[in-house]
Parts: C-alpha cells; sequence; structure tokens
C-alpha cells in the first residue's frame, strides 16, 4: 500500500481494536487485551514513523470517500475531510505511539478488568491523538479533541477515590467548557472563511486581513487549546487531575496530551492564521507574557510541593509554558526547538511519572516527607528520577538540551532568564525530592511542609523490573543526542508551515554554558542545607516566604467556580489585548 | 476565594467581553444570509451524486463520514466511561444476573401495565427501526432510530421489572451491539482502502433517490450506528438500573443476596 493510502489506517487500527476489543470483552481471555493494546499502540508508532519519513519528500495527504477539493470543479469549495501527514505531525503521532506502548506495559497487570474498560479507553485515546496531530480540518480536529477529552475524564476517575472524582470532576467542566469554546471559535471562523480546510482557511483568512471575526474566532479555539495545555489563567485544573489520575495515565497526560494541544495551536497558527496581523500581534505579544507567567507562577509553586505526582503536574505546566514562548516567537528555528522540547519533555515527564507509579506501588505513598529514605535500594527507579530531575534543570545533554538551545536562540535576555530560572526550580524540585527519598538527604522542609497531600497507593502486582524497564527505556531515548534528529527537525519546522518550503539549516547546538544546570544544583543545595530558623532576621524571611507560597498554593483551591472564573479572567485578557492594539 | 470575590472577579471579567463580544456579533453575517457557498454547493451536488434526498445523512455519512465515526467512539467512550464510574459497588466485572439490594422493596407490575408496555414496546421498536432504516430520504437515521429503540428498552424495563428484563437482555449482547455497530463503521470506512480506494469510498450501487435503499454505503453506515446506539443506550440503562447499589455508597458484600424466593414472588 502507498503512504496515502496508509495514512488513515493510523486512526483507524486503534478504533477498530479498541471497538472490537469493546464487542468481544466478555469472552476474550484477560490477557488477551494487554498483549493487543501494546501490539496496536507499537504498530501505530511504527506506522506514523514510516509516514513520517515518508512525508520528508512531500506531504501524505488522504481524501477521505475521495472528496478532493476539486471534485466539486467549484474552485476554493472544500466538501470532504483530508487528513494530512507532514514530518512534524506525523513524528509527534509516533511519539504518542510510543508513549502509549510504554505505558501499556508499565501498566501490565495493574489493570486487571474482564471487560477491558481501561484498554478500549486508552486505545480511543490514542486514536484520538493521531487524528488530532493528522487532521487537515477544522471540525475534525474539534471532534478529535473532544474524544480527547472524553476518555481522558473517564481514565482520570479511574480509581474512584474521593479526591480521584473531585479532580475528574473539574477536568470535566473545564475541559468541556474548553469544547464549548472550541465549538463556538468553529463556528465563527466558518462564517468568516466557509470552509473547514485549514489550507483554503489560511487562503480566505490572508485575503480578509484584519475582522473581528476572524480575530474572535482565533481567541475562542486559541483560549480551548490553552486550557488544554495548561496555560495561565487556564492552567488550575491540571494539577488536580493529573496528581489523582492512575500513574501510566498520567504519563500520557503529562507526556502527551497536553503538550499535543500546544502543538495543535502553533500548526493552526502557522496554516490557517499567518497572514492575519492582528492575531499574530496577539501571538507575538500576550501569549509569550502568559507563557512567561505560566512557566515562574508553575515553576514556583512545583517547588513547594511535596507530593510527587503534584509537583510533576505543576512542573509539566511550567514547561508548557516554556514551550508556550517558543511558539509565540514562531520563528523556524523556535518551531525546531518547540517541536523537539515536546518530545524531549514527554520522555522525561513519562519517565518520572512512572517512578511515581513505582513509589505509589512499592511503598503506598508518593509523599516525599513521608516517603524520607525509603527509597534506598530502588536504585532504578532512583536512577530514572536523578537523571530526569537533572534534564527538566538543564543538563547539557539530551533531546530538551538542544531543544532548549534553538527555542533560546531568538529569544530576549528577560525571556531567557525566566525560562532559565522556572526550569531550575522544577529541576530541583524533582531532584530534592528523589534525594530525600532515595538518599535519605535532607534539609528542615521549607514551604512544602504546607501543601496539599493524599493518601493512596496503587496495587503492587507486578515486579520491579517490569514497572523499571519502560521508565529506564524513556530516560535512556530523551538522552539522545539532538544532532542526530537535526535534518528533520529542519524540514519538519519549514513544512509545518508550507509543505513546499525547503528545509531549514538549524544551528548547532554545542555544549552550552553550564549556568541553568548550576543553579538547579543551587536551588537543590538551599533545599537541602535548610535549617531551622533561629534568629530574627530569618524568621521573618521564612514568615513572607510562607504567606506568599501560601498565597500561590491558595490560587489552586480545588474549587471548580473558581477555576471557571479564572477561564473567564483569560478570556477578558484576550479582548484587553485585542482593545490595546486597536488603541496603540 | 471567598464567592463574594468570585462574582466580582467574573463581573469585572464579564464587563471586558461584552463589547468584545457585542463588536463580533455586529460583524458577523446578519441571520439567514446564503452566504455559506459550501452547504450551496452541498445542496447543489450532493443529490446527484448520491441519489439521497436527506442532505443532512450524506454530510453525516458519506461527506464527513470520518467525523461521524469520531463522533460514535465519543459516544461509546462515554459509555465505557459511565459504566467505568458506576462500577463501584459491583465490582469490574459486572453481574452475571441482575442484583437486587436486600431491604429494598419490588414493586410488582399491574397487568394492565404489563399488557401496555408491551404493545408500546414494540410500537417503539418497529418505529425506530423505521426511522433508522428511512435514514438517507426522511429526516432522521441511524443515531436517532438508534436512540428510540433504546427507549422502547426502558418501556421494556416497566412491564417486566428488572429481573425480567435483564433475562430478556444479557449485557454482553448490549456490548456485542455497542462494539459490533462500530467495528462495521471501521471495516466501511477501512474496506476500500484493501481494494485500492480512498477509506470511506462509496463503492456500492448508490440505488434510486427516495427510495430506501439509496446511498450506497451510507445505508451500511446508517445501520452500524443505528446498532452501536441502541447497543450504547441500552448498556447505559443496565448502568443506572442495576439495583444493587447501595444508598450510602459502601460496597455490598459478594452475593448477600437472598437466593430464597423473592418477595415479590412469594406474594404471587
Amino acid at each position: 500500500m502507498t503512504p496515502d493510502a496508509l495514512l488513515p489506517v493510523a486512526v483507524l487500527l486503534p478504533l477498530g481494536v479498541a471497538t472490537l476489543l469493546l464487542a468481544l470483552a466478555h469472552w476474550l481471555p484477560p490477557r488477551l487485551p494487554k498483549v493487543v493494546a501494546i501490539l496496536t499502540a507499537l504498530a501505530v508508532c511504527g506506522l506514523c514513523a514510516f509516514l513520517a519519513r515518508h512525508s520528508l519528500d512531500g506531504p501524505v495527504r488522504h481524501w477521505f470517500a475521495g472528496w478532493t477539493p476539486d471534485a466539486t470543479h467549484r474552485p476554493g469549495i472544500v466538501l470532504g475531510i483530508g487528513f494530512q501527514a507532514d514530518p512534524a505531525s506525523a513524528a509527534l503521532a509516533a511519539f504518542c505511539g510510543l508513549l502509549f506502548t510504554a505505558s501499556f506495559v508499565f501498566a501490565w497487570g495493574y489493570f486487571d478488568t474482564e471487560h477491558a474498560h481501561f484498554h478500549v479507553l486508552m486505545l480511543l485515546f490514542l486514536a484520538a491523538m493521531v487524528g488530532f496531530c493528522l487532521t487537515r480540518d477544522l471540525f475534525n480536529l474539534f471532534v478529535w479533541f473532544e474524544l480527547m477529552s472524553v476518555a481522558a475524564f473517564a481514565l482520570t476517575a479511574y480509581p474512584l477515590g474521593r479526591s480521584a472524582l473531585e479532580g475528574a470532576f473539574t477536568f470535566t467542566i473545564t475541559n468541556a467548557l474548553a469544547s464549548f469554546l472550541m465549538l463556538a471559535a468553529t463556528g465563527l471562523l466558518y462564517a468568516r472563511t466557509g470552509t473547514f480546510d485549514f489550507a483554503a482557511m489560511g487562503q480566505a483568512v490572508a485575503r480578509t486581513g484584519s475582522d473581528p471575526v476572524l480575530t474572535g474566532g482565533f481567541v475562542l479555539v486559541a483560549s480551548a487549546l490553552l486550557t488544554k495545555a495548561a496555560i495561565l489563567p487556564f492552567h488550575l485544573w491540571l494539577a488536580d487531575a493529573h496528581a489523582v489520575a492512575p500513574s501510566p495515565v498520567s504519563v500520557i497526560f503529562s507526556g502527551a496530551m497536553v503538550s499535543l494541544a500546544l502543538f495543535g495551536l502553533a500548526k493552526l497558527v502557522a496554516q490557517v492564521f499567518s497572514g492575519d496581523p492582528q492575531v499574530m500581534a496577539l501571538v507575538r505579544g500576550l501569549l509569550l507574557w502568559l507563557g512567561l507567567a505560566t512557566a515562574l507562577v508553575a515553576g514556583l509553586t512545583a517547588f513547594a510541593q511535596r507530593h510527587l505526582k503534584r509537583l510533576l503536574a505543576f512542573s509539566t505546566i511550567a514547561h508548557l509554558g516554556i514551550m508556550l514562548t517558543a511558539l509565540a516567537a514562531g520563528t523556524g528555528t523556535a518551531t525546531a526547538g518547540l517541536l523537539l522540547y515536546v518530545v524531549g519533555h514527554g520522555l522525561v515527564k513519562g519517565a518520572l511519572f512512572m517512578v511515581a507509579g513505582m513509589l505509589l506501588a512499592l511503598r503506598q505513598s508518593a509523599d516525599e516527607i513521608v516517603l524520607y529514605g525509603q527509597g534506598r535500594g530502588l536504585w532504578a527507579p532512583a536512577l530514572a528520577m536523578g537523571v530526569g530531575g537533572l534534564m527538566l534543570g538543564g543538563l547539557p545533554l539530551g533531546l530538551m538540551h538542544g531543544a532548549t538551545h534553538w527555542m533560546d536562540v531568538s529569544a530576549a535576555a528577560p525571556a531567557k532568564a525566566v525560562v532559565t530560572l522556572a526550569s531550575a526550580l522544577t529541576g530541583a524540585a524533582v531532584l530534592r525530592a528523589a534525594a530525600r527519598i532515595f538518599l535519605g538527604a535532607s534539609g528542615v522542609p521549607g514551604p512544602e511542609l504546607l501543601a496539599p497531600t493524599e493518601r493512596e497507593r496503587e496495587k503492587a502486582d507486578r515486579p520491579l523490573w517490569l514497572m523499571a524497564a519502560p521508565a529506564l527505556a524513556l530516560v535512556v531515548l530523551a538522552l539522545a543526542p539532538s544532532k542526530a534528529v537535526m535534518p528533520f527537525l529542519g524540514a519538519a519546522a519549514a513544512r509545518l508551515r508550507d509543505p513546499s518550503l525547503p528545509p531549514l539549516t538549524l544551528p548547532e547546538a554545542g555544549f552550552g554554558h553550564l549556568t541553568p544546570l548550576g543553579l538547579t544544583l543551587a536551588l537543590l543545595g538551599l533545599a537541602l542545607l535548610r535549617r531551622r530558623a533561629v534568629r530574627g532576621v530569618s524568621r521573618g524571611i521564612i514568615l513572607v516566604e510562607r504567606r506568599s507560597f501560601g498565597a500561590l498554593q491558595a490560587l489552586h483551591s480545588g474549587l471548580v467556580g473558581d477555576y471557571v472564573t479564572w477561564m473567564a479572567v483569560g478570556l477578558a485578557l484576550f479582548a484587553l489585548a485585542c482593545a490595546g492594539q486597536a488603541a496603540g | 476565594m471567598t464567592p463574594r470575590w468570585r462574582l466580582v472577579l467574573l463581573g469585572l471579567a464579564a464587563l471586558v467581553l461584552l463589547p468584545a463580544v457585542l463588536r463580533i456579533s455586529l460583524a458577523l453575517p446578519t441571520f439567514g444570509a446564503p452566504q455559506a457557498e459550501l452547504g450551496q454547493a452541498m445542496n447543489d451536488l450532493v443529490p446527484g451524486l448520491r441519489h439521497v434526498t436527506n442532505m443532512v445523512a450524506a454530510v453525516n455519512f458519506d461527506l464527513r463520514g470520518i467525523d461521524t465515526l469520531g463522533e460514535e467512539c465519543m459516544l461509546l467512550c462515554a459509555v465505557s466511561g459511565a459504566t467505568v464510574l458506576l462500577r463501584g459497588a459491583r465490582g469490574e466485572s459486572g453481574r452475571e444476573r441482575a442484583g437486587h439490594l436486600p431491604g429494598r422493596p419490588v414493586t410488582p407490575r399491574a397487568d394492565a401495565t404489563v399488557l401496555v408496555c408491551r404493545i408500546a414496546a414494540t410500537l417503539t421498536l418497529l418505529f425506530g427501526v423505521s426511522v433508522a432504516l428511512h435514514g438517507m430520504t426522511t429526516p432522521g437515521g441511524g443515531f436517532q432510530g438508534g436512540v428510540i429503540v433504546a427507549s422502547g428498552l426502558l418501556l421494556l424495563y416497566l412491564g417486566e421489572r428488572y429481573e425480567g428484563w435483564r433475562a430478556l437482555i444479557p449485557p454482553p449482547v448490549l456490548a456485542v451491539l455497542e462494539g459490533g455497530g462500530a467495528v462495521l463503521f471501521v471495516l466501511c470506512a477501512g474496506m476500500p482502502l484493501l481494494a485500492g480506494h480512498p477509506a470511506l469510498q462509496n463503492l456500492l450501487p448508490l440505488g434510486e433517490p427516495k427510495d430506501l435503499y439509496s446511498g450506497g454505503l451510507m445505508v451500511v453506515v446508517n445501520a452500524a450506528v443505528a446498532l452501536s446506539v441502541t447497543g450504547s443506550f441500552g448498556l447505559l440503562l443496565v448502568e443506572f438500573l442495576e439495583e444493587t447499589r447501595e444508598p450510602a455508597g459502601d460496597p455490598v458484600p459478594e452475593d448477600s443476596l437472598p437466593d430464597t424466593s423473592l418477595p415479590d414472588q412469594a406474594e404471587r
């Protein structure tokens, strides 16, 4: 079969397997769905990698039911839905397949259900993500976005505990609102452009130029995707949901789902809105500020957490903020950095959530203070967590290092400083927890002592090596030299915007400087060498510190009413930015 | 945040958003303005190309069939999610036979109820099948027909009581309908690929317009959706009607059900 014909198989295969499992679940032996799920995810990964390879020679397109744009003989009218694999989209879809494979292996035995519900939901989730990457139709994008959400709601609530249900509830409300926003955006954009196809829409937008309806459509679709991608002030649901979902699901949430939303936004900006000066001004202005604010606030909050999954969730938010700054920069090099960052961060975060899962299974807690010194002897998770933390904090090796280098090329100095500080904070937070759990190192706990924590555990029903193997594999992949993917990224970043553009030549990422890593280690040292305050001045400092971190924690109240209010504030920020542009 | 502050913040946000919303609504095409070229093109071209009179069905099952597959899976996903959430007290496996909560009264049905429900359920079933089958010619189709058939199942419950209902409709069969319908849809999408055509390509004979068989592959896709929707809503009903849940949410002890005669059988 040609690559064109294989393109829809990447979505139809997981859908078909999931529905078949659902139909026959009653009669299948309990192990079969697990094996089938692993093989399916692996097949999707391989298929999308094949498509990525082929799309280097030109985009791979597939028009469903043969409704190509010229089927009607009317220019500008696209009746059907098309899938299009450019190198970036197909590679990210392959990455999703890889992460699902690792997560299925990690979860082996954890979900012993007769009806294979977990695997059905996960495979539908995978199909939705692949469809989200490959589609070139706005309404179709909405359908996969929504399918992703529905699967994710159910998977979050899977443990059925009180906190799981609460987390899933806020997740459902905020993300369902995001879906409404996206649907409204689809309506507005259709009203002005008369089409759903990205390319045709892009042409129509370039013809129309700036227009309030187009800007409104962009604001709504951006808010929807920023909600999914957990950008301040739309981000509040994420920590609640990621902290309570079963750890194999959190791996997918933090590793792929949220950053995929950001990729969707990058694709829309590049392919649809690049001809609209007002929208591009919003992207370059407001989105940059939102990204920086997200990185800083979430980095600080991550540093003040004690529950490992919550800590990792806030670190994910901080890194999403960093990715958003690259999206806002919008240059080809920054886009290449963004694409690589999505993969590098996804691999690291997947491995770290697996470590949290291992601790929950083997030591019945994910609280770094409760677990003090309890991880001695668990060398595999310790290794994964240590290396993962170092990579988050700016280790000059591996995929994230190369990505940061390309993202920084065009960034201004203050933005660079904020990004460095945020990643150092998250890296130091992870390393601090690792040092406490696995080495028994401590210091007097600082603001993290006041952070919310949770008593939970996961089933300890599989050997350590089975859980550790996928985590270590992800870490090893993340350590791959970024030089190896440079030519591919150059082509991917250019073709995301326009399939006919020649590949970019990226500057080689050298060893770089050690400031980020040094900052990470300094923060780590600060946390571990902390002593009880006895004198007046240091007491005063600690009081101020405690108050300010308390205010940050209070923002994440867990009340869905607050979260929705902040979403409205986010929309209002967009409106203010538009008004500011019109005035200035 | 106190409720008062939340309201203030929300009010401020709304105050900022109001002019923006007004600005956009005034710039929108006026109501009823025939500007949508895409819609015009569909109405002009599709009856000739696909031999159907219901454009909505043509859009759903042919032009944008992959959207519908996604939405079908969304329904399936939501139902599986609901099953997962409601499995709480029952354990994951479900029960092979109808559960009964000790102490909850089982109301016997009057003969008149049974008779009326049996008649109405049959009629509803026929109506649902008819709506589903005529999807290509008149408003309706698989989604609507499937929901009507599933609501007929509810009438069966009303007439036959829970145990009789569960005996009539075993959940594994509903799951086969639900999953099998979706599998059929995926096959409709995938089979043309094997023959070297685009996915979902309408390769079957198109039939006569206004005929029960018109639209080619759309008829099969429509039937697949009808089966799947019936199964999904049926399963949802099973989940909600499962009578084993404690009001307080505490787990029911395994098999604490009295195996001896139930109260209502004793009365008879």
